[in-house]
């Protein structure tokens, strides 16, 4: 508004534009009133479970279908951050096959991008529409596919479609597995180096020096001590008797445990 | 670094040296301020960041250039769009591939439409600054549809990751052209009602009219960039001046300050462009969406992406303002370095400089005419 | 492994009918007993009744001891009404708040969140109790106290019905106006006790504001004053009557602009938006407010809420004509008394009806001190002054002038007030429809939105 020369004129203004500004704002203010606010009132009063009322595309939590992984690790590679942790093996009874028996997603570290997705030939890592997953402890974000170890799938030559569990059905049934609050799994020290530098490879702290990603490698430390399902790797559990001992506070694990690798 | 800014701040004697920020409902993000001010009006406030400053351009160079991407999104995430497009542009001049047209129109639709959500934040966000709290929530209220907007496209709300080397991740999924008209109908009417309650609203002209000016010379001195810059009476758009992907097909006006309700360069010039920069989005996505060609939506970009050494770089509109991105390959998979230039950080260094007379209020004002985002800041 | 197993059922859930009935209950219990002890309460402990009373049962000497009893038991009920108003109104604000910008408040403690101001108030309760090491401690514990007395004080004159008031003071309004101003000694030693200097900036400044808009809140009032003839709150809604043309606001065409001065003047002394800075520096440092915490900072709050029943109050007593019933006279209320100690039973349904007119004008008041907190943005110290020496001052005393010709106007041609009153009424019944029907018209300009009152 150009302004006048004449000071009464802008007096008489300024007392003009204040009522009107009170009479538009005022009408608006009480106009919202009377719609409906957009508010969901999440968790438990919406017409539908919120999960199903996302978008295909959405990118929740990552999913991994064993049955049609090939183990060709694209999407170990392509993940940005080092999220994605996949040891493979070959399987002893049958040398021509590979045995994935590690495959550990750090939900915790994923930031989601979907890199992981695009790459895979099959189809079997894929983002859900699952978003309720908060755990007490963030160790419990490490969601393993690979218990039970599992196969790689051989793709038939020329197949175009590759069957896939119903999506979120995996993630979820591994997230109800356990109560939100149950605690993390416990970790125990590193290895002194005198003791037991010597020891041949199969070990799981050796498994994670030779993955050479950035420090995700903390699963791969895991003595299977606490509460999980029975150990996976032959030499596990040789290893696990002799590593216990030196066992002491939990509290001290905490700073250990980024160092390893 | 405490005593370089009181150094810098000089004798403050009567009167009190007040650190504002770097947790504060007004700053926009993790910004420290140190405000030397006798209570009222202010003789000087420094700009004091670095506190939100993630490494992420270092990142760049351990990722590689597809994996940086998801990065990029959190240089500004607010309008994270923009910075994709921006750091596709430069790494497809070095790898020298060409950009499918429908790609190039299915990414000036996302970014308008980002710069729509972008601006919504920032004038809901300057209202409350300035005590209004209920367009704000108005202003979230239309954001929350253009989000599901782009959930529904590339499956996120914020940090979409959208963009790829090369072209885009997906293309548009079935009926959603016409969820994006029936929003932008929707949209443009209540954009009228917003401008109704607060361009209109006598207290908030007064609150921001010739507060802070910032005239041409001194904005194109200090490097501002995009509405900053278009407030103070400057007519440059990288959309329209520097044309790059689809932007030369559209029609669209670029809003310019011309100090309707008090100085050219004032606050409420600055946050007056962002509202005609709203009105303006609105008909760049409707014509984008009339016109969009049929085609690929990515180009064949090789496996592993592996440039010779060079550099390459690129500018686009961001919200925020003309957001640069440089890269240099030195002929492996991963980058050499990886530069972005936002519109916030040059916005940090006018702000010492305009603040001496301001009341403390007014420099609230100040900082949210600006637009300033914390992570574009410190990256 | 659950391969296509079917959609665990899902049924959203709805508050259980417990709560609701709990929550009416109270609701409604609440304000009921409260509003039903003042109705009974305030008219028998007056000294005429009391000491009617006391020589019917033969115990003239206790005189004193029952002025002091009853006394304290019209100070307890007053000061509660007070809080629990406070309270329930902050609960309100939340509500209309959440309305007004497209989501809902508040609406799991309790049914649509009614408790929330308990359970507010019992979390101030119990936090930690701070004084900090460099204050003043016997002055910084003391300003809240001052806040709260200046605020409880002024519910001795504050009518709610016919004659239920607990002193009708000869200097009723005069009294309000002096009182009020406790608050600002409250505010400055609150800011300086707290022995920061950004705290007694703060305190300064709101105290400059207070101090200030007392001046056209005080000529505003003049101008009721004049045309009532007295300065009793009582009297000055005896002088108006039931019917709008007969209000004081619509009589007067200089009453209609001094409401809305002393509207926007009791705004900010009370310190609500547009005008609250003292809590907007809260958003930049934190003012005079700042060392406060737990119980110390809900005092200052229920100040500052209860004051909007203050406000409301004294501009429905002043302008829109208080508890008084269209077409019943305050006389034939009178009239009704009877002369036994305890009034008859139809003065009784007659004041309950006067406290319902008064109460509903001071909601439909304390309505809009809300609305505007939530429409409008703040104003900056100088923008305040500025407002109120250039425009409130010089309009409340051209209206004082105004008014004094005009009583002698009207004291020679009662008329012309009639004539006013009638048009002013008019006048404004016609702003209110044009006014609705902008608001429909907000709703029919955006599209896809519609009158929707659903999602509580």
């Amino acid at each position: 508004m150009p302004k006048t020369a004449n000071p009464a004129s802008e007096y008489v203004d300024n007392v003009t534009d204040t009522v009107q500004s009170f009479w538009h704002g005022l009408s608006i203010t009480l106009s919202y009133m009377l719609r409906r606010p957009i508010t969901t009132q999440y968790p438990d009063r919406t017409e539908l479970r919120v999960r199903d009322t996302l978008p295909p595309r959405y990118r929740g939590f990552l999913e991994v279908d064993a049955a049609i992984c090939t183990g060709c690790q694209a999407c170990e590679r392509a993940c940005p951050i080092g999220c994605i942790q996949i040891t493979l093996e070959k399987d002893p009874a049958n040398p021509k096959q590979r045995v994935v028996t590690q495959f550990d997603i750090d939900e915790a570290k994923c930031m989601f991008c979907g890199l992981c997705v695009e790459p895979c030939p099959t189809g079997s890592i894929q983002h859900t529409r699952e978003f309720e997953g908060a755990q007490r402890s963030v160790r419990n974000l490490t969601i393993r596919w690979a218990e039970p170890e599992f196969p790689v799938y051989k793709v038939a030559k020329g197949a175009e479609y590759f069957p896939r569990v119903t999506l979120g059905s995996l993630v979820r049934a591994k997230l109800d597995a356990r109560p939100w609050h149950a605690p993390g799994p416990e970790y125990l020290p590193p290895e002194p180096p005198s003791a037991k530098a010597a020891e041949p490879a199969p070990k799981p702290p050796a498994k994670a020096a030779a993955t050479p990603t950035v420090p995700a490698a903390k699963p791969a430390d895991v003595m299977k001590a606490a509460a999980e399902a029975a150990p996976p790797a032959e030499a596990a559990a040789p290893a696990a008797p002799t590593v216990i001992a030196p066992v002491a506070a939990p509290a001290a694990l905490t700073p250990a445990d980024g160092q390893k690798a | 670094m405490e005593k370089l800014i009181l150094r810098r701040v000089g004798n403050t004697g009567e009167e009190m040296l007040l650190n504002f920020g770097p947790q504060h409902p007004s700053t926009h993000g993790v910004i420290n301020f140190l405000v030397d001010t006798d209570g009222e009006v202010m003789k000087r406030a420094v700009p004091d960041v670095g506190y939100l400053h993630r490494s992420l351009e270092k990142i760049g160079e351990i990722t590689g250039y597809p994996g940086f991407m998801p990065y990029t999104d959190r240089i500004d995430y607010v309008a994270a769009m923009f910075a994709n497009e921006g750091y596709a542009i430069a790494v497809e001049k070095l790898i020298k591939v060409e950009v499918p047209p429908r790609a190039q129109w299915l990414r000036a639709i996302s970014c308008e439409l980002c710069r729509i959500a972008s601006h919504l934040v920032s004038t809901g966000t300057m209202a409350t600054d300035i005590g209004a709290s209920t367009p704000l929530v108005h202003a979230l209220r239309e954001r929350e549809r253009v989000n599901d907007l782009i959930e529904a496209l590339c499956g996120a709300r914020l940090t979409y990751n959208y963009h790829r080397i090369g072209g885009v991740a997906f293309d548009m999924p079935a009926g959603w052209r016409d969820k994006v008209l029936a929003f932008l109908d929707h949209f443009d009417t209540m954009l009228v009602e917003f401008d109704r309650l607060l361009s209109f609203n006598s207290i908030y002209v007064k609150r921001l009219a010739n507060v802070a000016v910032i005239t041409k010379e001194q904005a194109v001195d200090y490097g501002l960039v995009g509405p900053n810059l278009r407030g103070s009476g400057m007519d440059w758009d990288v959309r329209r001046d520097v044309p790059y992907g689809a932007y030369p097909n559209f029609k669209f006006e670029v809003p310019v300050g011309r100090g309707s309700r008090g100085t050219v360069g004032d606050t409420f010039d600055r946050y007056y462009v962002r509202v005609l920069e709203m009105k303006q989005s609105s008909q760049i996505v409707r014509q984008a969406l009339d016109s969009i060609p049929d085609g690929e939506f990515m180009a064949k970009v090789p496996r592993k992406i592996k440039p010779e050494a060079g550099e390459a770089f690129s500018r686009v509109e961001s919200a925020r303002g003309e957001m640069a991105y440089y890269v240099v390959s030195d002929g492996t998979d991963k980058a050499y370095r990886v530069r972005a230039r936002t519109g916030s950080y040059m916005a940090m260094g006018i702000i010492e400089d305009i603040s001496p007379g301001l009341m403390v209020a007014d420099l609230v004002a100040l900082i949210a005419s600006l637009d300033v985002v914390a992570p574009e800041i410190d990256r | 492994m659950p391969v296509n197993t079917p959609p665990v059922p899902y049924q959203p859930k709805s508050t259980p009918k417990v709560i609701v009935a709990v929550t009416l209950a109270a609701a409604v219990g609440i304000p009921a007993l409260l509003l039903g002890l003042i109705l009974l309460l305030t008219p028998i402990l007056q000294p005429a009744t009391i000491d009617a009373a006391l020589a019917a049962a033969g115990l003239e000497g206790h005189r004193t001891a029952a002025y002091v009893g009853a006394l304290a038991v019209l100070a307890l009920l007053m000061v509660n009404f007070g809080a629990i108003f406070s309270g329930v109104i902050s609960w309100y604000e939340r509500r209309i708040a959440g309305r007004m910008q497209s989501r809902i408040g508040p609406n799991r403690a309790g049914f649509a969140g009614f408790f929330v101001w308990i359970a507010d108030a019992v979390k101030l309760l119990l936090k930690e109790d701070l004084v900090p090491a460099e204050a003043d401690s016997v002055l910084f514990r003391a300003a809240p106290y001052f806040v709260l007395v200046g605020f409880a004080l002024t519910f001795v004159v504050l009518p709610f019905g016919h004659s239920l008031v607990v002193a009708d003071l000869n200097v009723g309004i005069f009294y309000v106006t002096s009182v009020t101003a406790l608050v600002v000694v409250g505010i400055l030693i609150s800011g300086w006790s707290s022995n920061s200097k950004w705290a007694l900036f703060g305190g300064m400044r709101s105290a400059a504001q207070v101090i200030s808009y007392e001046i056209p809140a005080g000529v505003a009032i003049f101008i009721p004053v004049a045309m009532a003839g007295t300065l009793s709150m009582q009297g000055i809604i005896r002088a108006q009557g039931g019917l709008p043309w007969e209000w004081f606001v619509f009589r007067n065409p200089a009453a209609f602009i001094a409401f809305f001065i002393l509207f926007t003047s009791q705004l900010a002394e009370a310190n609500r938006t547009p005008f609250d800075l003292p809590e907007a520096e809260s958003e930049l440092v934190a003012g005079y407010l700042s060392e406060y915490s737990g119980f110390r900072f809900a005092l200052f709050f229920l100040a500052e809420w209860g004051n909007i029943w203050v406000l409301s109050a004294v501009a429905t007593t002043l302008f829109l004509g208080g508890w008084q019933i269209p077409f019943v006279s305050a006389e034939y209320v009178d009239g009704l008394r009877g002369s036994g100690i305890l009034p008859a039973a139809a003065w009784w349904g007659w004041n309950a009806v006067s406290m319902v007119v008064f109460v509903l004008k001071a909601i439909v008041l304390s309505n809009v001190v809300v609305w505007l907190r939530w429409t409008l943005p703040r104003i900056r110290v100088d923008q305040m002054m500025a407002l109120c020496w250039k425009y409130l001052v010089p309009g409340a005393f051209a209206c004082f002038v105004f008014t004094l010709f005009w009583e002698l106007a009207v004291g020679v041609a009662p008329g012309v007030e009639v004539v006013t009153g009638v048009g002013l009424t008019v006048f404004a019944t016609v702003l209110a429809l044009l006014f609705f029907r902008r608001v429909r018209l907000n709703i029919q300009a955006v599209q896809g939105d519609k009158f929707d009152l659903s999602n509580w």
